[in-house]
């Protein structure tokens, strides 16, 4: 599903890369946690996913495409297969929950008639029945959290990418948020997963992927985050 | 494509950037305006010049009992001498037609030029005016030797051209139309720079809407297209003032003021119903030209 074959990226005015020479196989429907410090190039690893960077060398190839071969104009069809969730939510303040899922569909223009059956479907999904019509300031950080992963999940993507969504959240609620992804891998979705928390990558058993100045010391299935060095 | 989406967005993006949506509407209506009337007056320059060039002739004065001209040193032309005159001027190469112009001709044009001055037309007779040969000629370009020849000659007052008297009016007309269509392209330009920064504006006040677009896979069209709609709604709204202002143009200067000077050779309305179109086709494409380049520059898809 997702396969990075000797990817390095570099950035402009920075002596290191920020991925050297990556090579990680992701499989349809697998739980991936990418663990490691700040700027060990988890964020960028996301990134060169969505085809929001460009690698300097190496192959990139998700759901069955080259990313280096895919037009500027095709990007957004790549896009529309892949949710994403962030550690900032990323709502939009004026609209309510069920608004807020929908826009995703709005814009790639679907039919409102598919609009309205999905997305009650989908909150109800990550458990919010109830509060679709809410605004995002009215709820809590772990709420808002569900209304992004609806949101990402909405139109049903091969691959969820989540870029720390706990680290603005509680530890008890971050058991909640880690249902609901765990439900949207069992639906065949595969899912990856940068984090800093050590509790849900240890609680979870799930392949573990570790980054370190840009090159992977670690890929272990059923790992947990800290080595016992 | 969802329609009512797009434009709820656009509505939403001209009523939060309300101010500048004034300012680029205004811009390009007093722009479009002055390109159109100066599109406007190139038309009636040049129907007038078909109208007056192809009636222009060269005037011969002669004299008469009351002529002050030092030529005539007094004395009226006599009849041998105005028909030696006119075999003369027949003669000239260049020359169409010479029709004579008595005294009582002479007044009913004078009376009908004058029709609004009444005390003067009053004060006039028809002794007073003066005899003249009128000459027209196959060229109204090639007047110079006529003129020549026909200065000096006895009984012979006055030569005048009338292709001069008229080309000092086009003279005029035609600095203005260059007036109206530099400030017209300065206006254009102003009106340029601030879509720009309209657009600039709103995409900044989009960021989010826009970057989760992005992520969730909206097509570039989808993205850009409220932005331009808003430059193209901007465009159109300050086109049709600019209709306004042409309409008013063509009824208040055109055809109160221009009216003496253009007599038959009026614009009609057709022409500016098509001035009014190319102005408006001009506003509307250049306001969507600035939103999608200002888009390429600040809104990277």
């Amino acid at each position: 599903m997702i396969h990075f074959d000797n990817v390095t990226k570099a950035y402009a005015n920075q002596n290191r890369p920020a991925l050297d020479h990556v090579s990680v196989d992701v499989d349809k429907g697998e739980f991936v946690f990418l663990v490691g410090p700040s700027g060990s190039g988890k964020s960028t690893f996301l990134r060169l996913i969505l085809k929001e960077e460009r690698p300097n060398s190496g192959a990139i190839h998700v759901a069955g495409k080259d990313l280096g071969r895919l037009s500027n104009f095709k990007v957004p069809h790549l896009r529309r297969r892949i949710g994403c969730v962030f550690q900032d939510f990323r709502l939009l303040p004026n609209k309510n929950v069920y608004e807020n899922v929908a826009f995703a569909l709005e814009v790639i223009g679907k039919p409102r008639r598919f609009i309205r059956k999905v997305v009650p479907e989908v909150i109800e999904l990550v458990g919010l029945e109830g509060k679709a019509h809410r605004m995002p300031d009215e709820l809590s950080g772990g709420e808002q959290q569900r209304v992004a992963m609806a949101r990402a999940f909405v139109n049903r993507p091969m691959i969820l990418l989540a870029d720390e969504p706990t680290g603005n959240i509680d530890p008890a609620t971050s058991i909640g948020i880690m249902k609901v992804l765990d439900r949207i891998n069992r639906t065949g979705t595969t899912v990856v997963m940068a984090t800093h928390d050590a509790a849900i990558v240890d609680s979870m058993r799930k392949r573990v992927v570790e980054l370190e100045d840009g090159k992977i010391v670690r890929d272990q299935s059923r790992g947990v985050y800290g080595q016992a060095y | 494509m969802r329609a009512n989406f797009i434009f709820s967005e656009v509505w939403i993006g001209l009523r939060r950037n309300l101010t500048m949506t004034i300012a680029v509407i205004i811009t390009v209506a007093v722009g479009m305006a002055m390109l159109g009337v100066g599109l406007m007056i190139n038309a009636q320059v040049s129907m007038m010049k078909d109208f007056w060039y192809d009636k222009v002739e060269v005037s011969v004065f002669l004299c008469t009992k009351n002529t002050a001209n030092e030529t005539c040193k007094g004395k009226a032309i006599t009849a041998p001498q105005t028909q030696a005159l006119q075999k003369q001027i027949q003669g000239l190469p260049g020359v169409e037609k010479v029709f004579y112009e008595d005294q009582v001709a002479a007044y009913k044009n004078f009376q009908e030029s004058f029709a609004s001055n009444k005390a003067l037309v009053a004060a006039t007779k028809a002794e007073d005016m003066p005899t003249s040969f009128r000459v027209k000629l196959i060229n109204p370009d090639n007047y110079q030797p006529i003129v020549q020849s026909l200065t000096g000659q006895p009984g012979v007052a006055q030569v005048l051209n009338q292709k001069d008297l008229v080309s000092k009016v086009f003279e005029l007309l035609d600095k203005l139309r260059g007036g109206a269509i530099v400030v017209a392209v300065v206006l254009v330009l102003a009106a340029a720079l601030l879509i720009g920064n309209t657009v600039r504006l709103s995409a900044f006040n989009r960021r989010r809407e826009t970057g989760i677009m992005r992520l969730v896979g909206a097509s570039n069209l989808y993205i850009q297209l409220p932005f331009v709609m808003e430059g193209l709604i901007s465009g159109l709204i300050g086109g049709v003032f600019a209709a306004v202002l042409l309409i008013l143009a063509k009824v208040l200067l055109f055809e109160e003021i221009g009216a003496q000077l253009t007599r038959g050779a009026q614009i009609g309305w057709n022409d500016v119903a098509s001035v009014i179109t190319l102005t408006m086709a001009i506003g509307v494409v250049i306001c969507v030209l600035a939103s999608f380049v200002t888009l390429r520059r600040y809104l990277r898809v």
